[in-house]
């Protein structure tokens, strides 16, 4: 299994009148894309630094009660769509030594087992990285200690953590696989964040990318900045075509923008003479519009979401799987009854919901045709950086051609984004990108071989 | 000819600087409080003399002058004119570029400033509420739940001020705690040095756009403008953290900035303009000295006063001193002579970069920033095509001390602001501690990325002030706040 995507947060007020415990709520809130297993928060008082982490959805698992019991005016927090066994490796991960940091981290450190010289267990990595960096903050200060943990770690991570004497520690990897950003409220607070919009949503100005490479350790009276290595960029592609939020800014690119194109690229790939235009919701919805706009097809609104998002290739089993995208898709029979559909979603794992949304509109509601649009190249491997991609055994694009991904979902026509379509709608040239889920080629995989 | 320079910091560096490099050749004296090391070289080199002691002490002054006798006193910082230096020093019939006390009061009280905007409807005022007691600002703060900003109602050396967009509802109660928490540190910490105004708090509406600063020189009758400069305030690199005197500062080419236009230029100068002409009528007393607008596009008005000096910002004048090729002794004349109308300001046609250099703990926590032996390698910095101005450093047997606030300024200049900025950032390491403490930058000053986004904003808050002057709007904001009805605000 691998170490699914999670999102960060941190924040840093320079005056200790704050109560940052809600910002970090309110962060997580605006990251539950990225995670809804685990949540969890570390606040430091002046005093010490007091975790709240468990199961659940961050909307579920705080109280109002239970965020405002926690006081401080630096904070830290994590989502995350894993449930690891024990409770201690729910992150933030807490290391009680003689330094005492809590640490929460985005992606997967591929020799965790170097770090600290011992076996690392399957969900052990957040606490074998928290325990080096604690290791090294013994003899040098956070700026030292997480260039030589730096030094030593290979993989992709964005991490936060936090020390018992309130220095805030942030990382990017040297090929910035992972996004981090980082953004300013006034002369009041420093925040950072997986995605941007977490910044807006806490008030926040988005101010810059933490570059790949680079550490910004914060104390009550210093920033401290320095990109400790410098690789080629290796930038994530899945992120901008679906993990995402589309209102957040990320290496510099508009994800809407990315987004919009895509459903360009779609269209201008694989026209198709139709009725309406139909987006899954919700990361599709750029992509029908944009599909639309090209075509001159009229977009229609086919579905309404009951309850949260909740993506749909997390939840763990296969007949979760199925009453989730029942209970969460209730399709507008106005829009789709006797019309020629373009159903556009944002990838195909293993086809099960397409198929399940196929079937719902030709043979319950009576679409005339149906014709799939991926906003996605094809999936072919998983990630060892935490995408969660399952195991190629489920990956359907690893195994089927279109003609026959388009007979096992019963539609009429079926196309994936072609790889050369997504990189130009991304924008950023082909080397500068992770492609590995659509190429099976990695960083750091490759150079081991 | 001998000149009386009152004040320790880079800003008076740059002054003594440019008072030198005039062809009437004057003996520079200085009255310090801290020995600044760049401004008693000077002294020394023109074969004047340093004074240690108050300079806020208007007798001790006044006697240095006389025992000096110089022929006029040039003073840098505010506290001074806020405590009546330049009055002592006119009342013993020796002249003094620098405000009276009265004047001064524009920069002093920033209550008293904001009701002289609105009684003589100057442009560019914002709506405001002056406190005299905690409670009363406590009361309006948890009526309103606004963006504001919350300052100390007097000049306190720049600190206290504390700026909250309030925009989102679920973050509403952290916002109100921290700003009754911060109306109670204004009165008890920021103010309770100062017994000279009734006022306590300001509570001031919040406004959004780019800063910068109009420096000025007046004698009461004409205003001449200096080139803009614009101000870094966060501490820290992509404008984080606390609020500081300036960390950095940038300006030209020519007289405006990349993200101001000169009809905005223009537009700043005239509220400057009617601002000293209503001090004058307000206070029965002439302005002689310089006067500068702490200035912001916002899309209320276009170019906003958001505070005023009395006085050369700190790093602004290191910017434009420089470059200045008029003669300052001239100047000085002029303005004690009421006749600036004759001079004609002129200046080198480049770019700069001021880049300030602070020891950590700078800005909240002086102690930790005080105390630590410096080096200046003043020769490698020429080298690299860049100027060190001393700030907040203490020249003590031979050696020198950092003073707890920015210890250093370097200047550099170029065809641009970037090119500038890499000639400043070489400097930087020509400055270090002895021991094992740090001093701190920001890299990022007059970097492309901050200029391009500091000119996204202009752009933005340009197109919205020119719609609201086309549609009438300017000067007046419209509210509805239910169970009061529809209110409108007259500027």
């Amino acid at each position: 299994m691998s170490r699914d995507r999670c999102g960060i947060f941190g924040i840093y007020a320079f005056d200790e009148n704050w109560n940052v415990s809600r910002f970090v709520y309110y962060g997580l809130v605006a990251l539950q894309n990225r995670g809804q297993e685990t949540s969890g928060m570390a606040v430091f008082n002046g005093k010490k630094v007091e975790v709240l982490k468990g199961r659940g959805l961050a909307e579920n698992f705080f109280t109002s009660s239970s965020v405002e019991a926690l006081t401080g005016w630096v904070g830290i927090g994590h989502v995350s769509p894993l449930n690891p066994e024990s409770d201690d490796n729910i992150q933030p991960v807490c290391v009680n030594g003689d330094v005492k940091v809590a640490l929460g981290y985005n992606g997967k450190v591929l020799n965790c087992n170097e770090l600290t010289g011992e076996k690392v267990s399957e969900d052990g990595d957040p606490m074998a990285i928290a325990t080096a960096l604690a290791e090294n903050l013994k003899h040098s200060d956070p700026l030292e200690a997480m260039e030589a943990l730096m030094e030593k770690m290979r993989g992709a991570y964005s991490l936060v953590a936090l020390t018992d004497k309130g220095e805030m520690i942030v990382a990017r990897d040297p090929k910035g696989i992972k996004p981090l950003v980082i953004g300013s409220f006034g002369f009041d607070h420093g925040t950072v964040a997986s995605e941007s919009a977490a910044i807006d949503v806490v008030g926040a100005d988005l101010k810059a990318d933490i570059m790949p490479g680079e550490i910004y350790v914060i104390t009550p009276y210093s920033i401290e900045r320095k990109r400790v290595c410098r690789e080629e960029e290796k930038y994530c592609a899945f992120e901008y075509v679906y993990l995402c939020r589309p209102d957040s800014v990320i290496n510099g690119m508009s994800i809407y923008e990315v987004r919009m194109k895509i459903g360009e690229y779609l269209a201008k790939e694989f026209p198709v003479d139709a009725d309406v235009v139909i987006g899954v919701p919700e990361t599709a919805i750029p992509f029908a519009m944009a599909y639309s706009n090209a075509t001159g097809i009229p977009i229609h609104m086919g579905f309404v979401r009951s309850g949260r998002s909740v993506r749909t290739a997390i939840r763990p089993t296969q007949f979760e799987r199925l009453v989730g995208v029942q209970l969460k898709l209730n399709p507008i029979r106005k829009a789709i009854r006797g019309k020629r559909v373009v159903l556009i979603d944002d990838s195909v794992v293993r086809g099960t919901t397409t198929r399940n949304i196929v079937n719902l509109m030709r043979n319950r509601i009576g679409a005339k045709e149906v014709h799939v649009r991926i906003g996605s190249s094809r999936l072919v491997s998983p990630c060892p950086f935490g995408v969660e991609v399952p195991e190629k055994d489920e990956l359907i694009a690893a195994h089927l051609s279109e003609e026959e991904v388009s007979k096992v979902v019963g539609a009429d026509t079926f196309a994936w984004l072609s790889l050369e379509g997504m990189i130009k709608a991304i924008g950023l040239p082909k080397n500068k990108l992770c492609l590995g889920c659509f190429t099976g080629e990695y960083p750091y995989l490759e150079e081991n071989k | 000819m001998k000149v009386l320079l009152v004040g320790e910091g880079a800003r008076e560096h740059a002054i003594a600087d440019a008072l030198v490099r005039s062809p009437q050749e004057p003996r520079l004296y200085a009255v310090m409080g801290l020995k600044n090391p760049g401004i008693a070289r000077l002294c020394d080199h023109t074969g004047g003399e340093v004074r240690l002691g108050k300079p806020t002490d208007p007798s001790f002054v006044a006697d240095a002058a006389e025992r000096f006798s110089v022929d006029f006193v040039f003073i840098g910082p505010e506290e001074p004119q806020f405590h009546g230096v330049a009055d002592e020093v006119e009342r013993r019939g020796i002249p003094c570029v620098g405000a009276r006390r009265a004047p001064s009061e524009i920069e002093m009280s920033k209550a008293f400033m904001r009701r002289l905007m609105w009684k003589y409807k100057i442009p560019g005022r914002l709506r405001f509420m002056a406190f005299k007691d905690i409670d009363d600002a406590i009361a309006y703060i948890e009526e309103y739940a606004e963006s504001v900003a919350l300052k100390p109602a007097r000049q306190a050396g720049g600190k206290g001020v504390k700026v909250i967009a309030d925009l989102q509802a679920y973050l509403k109660k952290e916002k109100e705690e921290v700003k009754k928490k911060h109306v109670k540190s204004i009165v008890k910490e920021h103010m309770r040095p100062y017994t000279d105004i009734e006022d306590k708090i300001l509570i001031e509406q919040k406004v959004e756009g780019p800063e910068y600063t109009l420096q000025c020189f007046t004698d009461g009758r004409v205003v001449k403008p200096l080139p803009l400069v614009q101000d870094n305030k966060n501490a820290y690199e992509m404008d984080i953290g606390p609020e500081t005197g300036g960390m950095g500062s940038i300006s030209g080419p020519g007289v405006t900035l990349p993200f101001i236009s000169m009809e905005e230029y223009r537009e700043s100068v005239e509220i400057v303009q009617q601002t000293v002409r209503a001090i004058e009528r307000e206070t029965g007393e002439p302005y002689r000295g310089i006067i500068a607008g702490q200035m912001m596009l916002t899309a209320l008005w276009g170019p906003t006063i958001i505070e005023f000096y009395s006085r050369f910002g700190d790093p602004e004048a290191v910017n434009v001193l420089p470059i200045l090729e008029t003669d300052l002794v001239e100047i000085a004349e002029a303005i004690i002579s009421q006749s600036l109308n004759k001079v004609k300001l002129e200046f080198r046609d480049v770019a700069t970069v001021v880049k300030c250099i602070a020891p950590m703990g700078y800005p909240n926590r002086r102690d930790l920033a005080r105390g630590h032996p410096i080096v200046v390698e003043e020769d490698r910095i020429l080298e690299n095509g860049g100027r060190v101005f001393y700030g907040s450093i203490n020249s003590k047997n031979g050696g020198m001390i950092t003073g707890g606030s920015r210890a250093a300024e370097i200047f550099a200049e170029a065809e641009s602001i970037p090119k500038a900025s890499e000639i400043a950032e070489k400097c930087i390491s020509f400055v270090y501690l002895k021991d094992d403490w740090k001093l701190f930058h920001r890299s990022d000053i007059g970097s492309e990325v901050l200029l391009r986004e500091r000119v996204e904003i202009a752009e933005l808050i340009r197109e919205i002030y020119r719609y609201r002057r086309e549609k009438g709007l300017i000067g007046r904001q419209i509210d509805w706040i239910p169970g009061r009805g529809r209110i409108e605000y007259e500027f």
